[in-house]
């Protein structure tokens, strides 16, 4: 395929168009998902007390659990980690078939962003683990998995720093992202393949009241949005690095 | 407060501090990416201005 007729992603796009609407849904989204996380959403329940009292108009009889609060940016965190995967796979596979090194960079941005969103749901999810269950880690099947994910991500920039030879570099950092795509359904399925007795499966029918749902769909949006944002402004940047290294080049060989 | 309020109560201020951890490293870790991102780009930014420079330069030494 020549590269005349290819597309190639580039700064000054329709994406680039997207980037301040985005950065105020962004904003405005995860800060009101986090506001009716703590102030509108009820909290759930944990460990049944002896006994029962009236808590506004509800009969509670049941620990409150607080610490539930932070899956309502930890879900969403993980969702973006899964999506931002999503797209480094596609520029991946777009660049096994063009070979055009513009895809490889595009996948490259894609799991940046990718490896800055798993360590977040990593983070978060340690914070609910220790308190939870008492434990900083635990080998429970979604934990594992998700930390293979974040294993092959860290392995693919080991990769990268460790191969000169772009096209080289680019086809090895594309398989790397294609299996750690092929991992991103078995996290997200794990719950469900193997049933955990800690980790709750909480995307299903009853799963979630309609609050926790509207809540963990706008912090999704708004990280969704966040995640967008940081890919452009990282994706300018690095084709503005790249368009002075070219300009170097250039005045060096005419030097030369 | 009475005892079964006070169990009902019981792991809500032991759970703050994660919580608040939880968040707080959150934003820092995109607070960081994005100062990591603005960083580079002035850096980009200031490289290409010296390159304009020098290319105007060669240009005036060439006429």
């Amino acid at each position: 395929m020549s590269d005349k007729k290819l597309k190639l992603p580039e700064v000054g796009q329709w994406p680039d168009k997207l980037v301040a609407p985005a950065l105020i849904a962004g904003a405005v989204l995860s800060t009101v998902g986090f506001l009716m996380a703590f102030f509108y959403v009820a909290p759930v329940g944990g460990a049944t007390v002896n006994g029962a009292e009236l808590i506004g108009d509800v009969m509670v009889s049941q620990k409150m659990l607080l610490s539930q609060k932070i899956f309502y940016f930890h879900m969403p965190v993980a969702i973006t980690s899964f999506i931002a995967l999503g797209f480094g796979c596609y520029y991946a596979v777009r660049f096994l078939m063009t070979k055009n090194q513009r895809f490889d960079t595009c996948s490259r941005i894609c799991l940046e962003i990718a490896l800055l969103f798993v360590a977040l749901t990593m983070i978060t999810g340690e914070m609910w683990t220790r308190f939870e269950w008492g434990v900083w880690w635990s080998w429970e099947p979604r934990l594992t998995t998700y930390l293979i994910l974040m294993l092959i991500v860290i392995a693919y920039f080991v990769l990268r720093s460790s191969v000169d030879e772009p096209e080289r570099r680019g086809t090895f950092a594309a398989v790397v992202t294609i299996i750690a795509t092929i991992d991103v359904p078995i996290c997200f399925m794990i719950t469900r393949l193997i049933p955990s007795s800690i980790h709750p499966v909480v995307l299903r029918e009853g799963g979630m009241s309609p609050e926790m749902g509207l809540c963990v769909g706008l912090c999704a949006l708004g990280m969704l949005c966040v995640g967008f944002v940081l890919y452009r402004a990282r994706f300018n940047q690095v084709r503005l690095t790249q368009r002075v290294e070219a300009l170097k080049e250039t005045l060096d060989d005419e030097r030369a | 407060m009475n005892p079964i309020l006070a169990d009902i109560y019981s792991t809500i201020l032991p759970s703050a501090p994660y919580i608040i951890a939880a968040y707080a490293l959150l934003w820092v870790a995109l607070l960081v990416y994005v100062l990591v991102v603005f960083r580079g780009t002035k850096k980009a930014e200031a490289q290409l201005m010296l390159l304009e420079e020098a290319v105007a330069d060669r240009a005036a030494k060439g006429e």
